[in-house]
């Protein structure tokens, strides 16, 4: 957003990505993330048959969208833009009436089971405020998450987005996702209909 | 490439659930019962002057209720209130809150100005607890003058035109809830809110036939439906036979354009027509709800047959509530990423809510239509009063 003099954004390659989980783990210790509900997490898929398989793994978070459905659902102005382009949530004015979640097209929202309120990676808006990176990105173990300023054409994520061919989620909802991808397969980046149409349920 | 197989996701259950589809069922029903109400008062169709109170008072007591879902179902219902002061003029939600305030208000305002001239009269005529009731409702305005009688006509008629594209609104804001919802296929269409305005259509004069029938039965002066009502209620049954085609139309054109939207949507159709939601979707809802209610108001055996209307009107109410799960609960089901339906499961917490909810309202509408002049006053004067002020000395 050119407005804003910071636009945070996070570049996952997934060339490094081994689906070890770690950022999931460390999410949840850093914000205290109640059981069953997820900040961020890694969806994995197989392809093929053998021999000829991969697997590919895709790490999920919210995307900080410039054009964020949520922020225009939230009835109440819970759900707002930080000064650096971050999507927050304000815990003491959600209603809890769960259309923020209804109109995320990527399902990165969750009711806080302990809090009642809605709730979504916040970029670890309070580490990076501290001078920190995200926990997610500090423990990824292969240097996959890379986390920075894209309006500063410096910053690695400006260059990483400027010199490879990089993907956003469901691009056609003109969310204009933050978070861009290197090398993601189709197969795993949205949902697979087909699977549904032939009554098909596979379970991980 | 066919073979796929998911290793790790997250499941992401339907959010928006059963309180939610219900509340949009009384929102519809409140819609429909005032637009039906308005024919009468504000579009000056004669014939149907003798609903009109009673279709208001149906919009009202279905209204009062129809919030109390949406609060029940809110995390921090206790917060409900900020909806009020901190607005957002891009969400639906926000114009529903000020939509739900003032379509009562103004509703209830119509109702005292059709039902004054009652109010007034029967402080003088009935006795005990219904007196004491209607001279508090006159609130000192007992003038039965001509003039005055004109004016509250007069006065009705604005509230009511007023009335109509609030009540519209407010059941078409339900439609844009949905439709402005770009990430669902099955809710986002420019036919949204339209198909929720026929449905309330037809739900909302399926219950006004039957509160009609239970109420002009049990609660009206004569205690009876006498031919001038069943010609009526025939009447009305005729109405929601069109309002019946035009939803079913909709509905048709709607999963058409579906099958050729996206690939979201193609899923959406077919979760629909072939998949797990077939039977709710093709047998409930089309089927019982408007499918076989059409073919009891065509067949002219069962067209002119109050009890057979009675099944046509509570088969209508079956179908919509089904509509209104179907969209609000299938809409979230389809995965927005995964291959596998989102789960729902209805909180026991809010099944018991609906019942509570339920039952409040069929209270409210029993003392309303029990004690409230809906089909005028007893025609039998009180009794004489002699010069020594006894009653009914003989």
């Amino acid at each position: 957003m050119a407005s804003q003099t910071k636009r945070y954004a996070m570049v996952i390659d997934l060339r490094k990505c081994v689906g070890c989980n770690a950022c999931t783990v460390s999410c949840k210790i850093e914000n205290q993330v109640p059981e069953g509900v997820f900040r961020t997490w890694v969806k994995e898929i197989e392809k093929g048959t053998y021999p000829q398989i991969t697997r590919f793994r895709l790490p999920r978070l919210c995307n900080h969208c410039d054009n964020a459905p949520c922020l225009a659902a939230c009835p109440v102005q819970a759900t707002y833009r930080a000064e650096d382009g971050t999507i927050m949530v304000d815990y003491d004015h959600c209603i809890g009436c769960k259309y923020c979640m209804a109109a995320c097209p990527y399902d990165a929202r969750f009711i806080n089971p302990i809090r009642k309120t809605a709730e979504k990676c916040t970029f670890c808006y309070h580490r990076v405020k501290a001078g920190l990176l995200p926990a997610c990105v500090t423990t990824c173990v292969g240097g996959a998450r890379i986390f920075g300023d894209l309006n500063d054409p410096q910053s690695l994520v400006a260059k990483l987005v400027a010199n490879n061919p990089v993907q956003v989620l469901k691009p056609d909802m003109s969310t204009k996702p933050m978070v861009f991808y290197i090398g993601a397969d189709q197969d795993i980046m949205g949902a697979r209909y087909g699977d549904l149409e032939k009554g098909e349920r596979k379970h991980g | 490439m066919d073979n796929v197989t998911y290793l790790a996701n997250v499941t992401h259950p339907v959010q928006l659930g059963v309180l939610i589809a219900i509340y949009f069922f009384y929102t519809g029903l409140s819609a429909g019962s005032f637009v039906l109400s308005s024919l009468g008062t504000v579009f000056g169709i004669e014939k149907y002057k003798p609903i009109a109170k009673a279709g208001v008072i149906m919009a009202i007591a279905l209204l009062a209720i129809a919030p109390l879902h949406l609060i029940a179902d809110l995390e921090q219902p206790g917060r409900f209130y900020t909806l009020f002061f901190r607005l957002n003029p891009t969400s639906a939600i926000s114009y529903g809150t000020f939509l739900l305030t003032l379509y009562p208000l103004n509703s209830i305002i119509y109702l005292w100005f059709l039902m004054r001239k009652d109010f007034a009269a029967g402080a003088n005529q009935v006795s005990g607890f219904r007196q004491k009731l209607y001279r508090f409702l006159t609130f000192g305005k007992t003038d039965l003058s001509p003039e005055a009688v004109a004016k509250d006509a007069k006065r009705a008629k604005l509230l009511g035109t007023l009335g109509v594209p609030l009540a519209l609104l407010v059941h078409g804001y339900t439609g844009f809830i949905l439709a402005n919802i770009q990430a669902r296929a099955l809710w986002h269409t420019g036919l949204m809110p339209l198909i929720f305005l026929m449905s309330a259509m037809v739900s909302g004069t399926g219950l006004l036939i039957l509160v009609l029938l239970l109420s002009q039965r049990f609660f009206s002066p004569e205690r009876s439906i006498t031919p001038e009502r069943k010609k009526l209620i025939l009447d009305i049954a005729q109405l929601m036979l069109w309002f019946i085609v035009v939803d079913a139309s909709l509905m048709v054109i709607d999963f058409i354009v579906l099958y050729y939207t996206n690939a979201a949507g193609r899923a959406a159709a077919e979760l629909f027509l072939y998949g797990s939601h077939r039977t709710m979707f093709l047998g409930v809802e089309a089927g019982l709800g408007l499918f076989v209610p059409f073919l009891l108001l065509l067949i002219p055996r069962t067209k002119g047959s109050l009890s057979w209307i009675s099944l046509a009107s509570f088969l209508t109410l079956v179908g919509v509530i089904a509509m209104r799960v179907n969209f609000v609960i299938g809409g979230q089901q389809l995965p927005l990423t995964g291959n596998t339906l989102n789960p729902y499961t209805a909180d026991p917490r809010h099944l018991m809510f609906i019942a509570v909810f339920a039952l409040a309202e069929l209270a409210i509408l029993y003392f309303a239509f029990r004690f409230l002049p809906v089909f005028g006053l007893p025609k039998t004067p009180p009794a004489p009063v002699n010069y020594q002020g006894q009653v009914g000395a003989k």
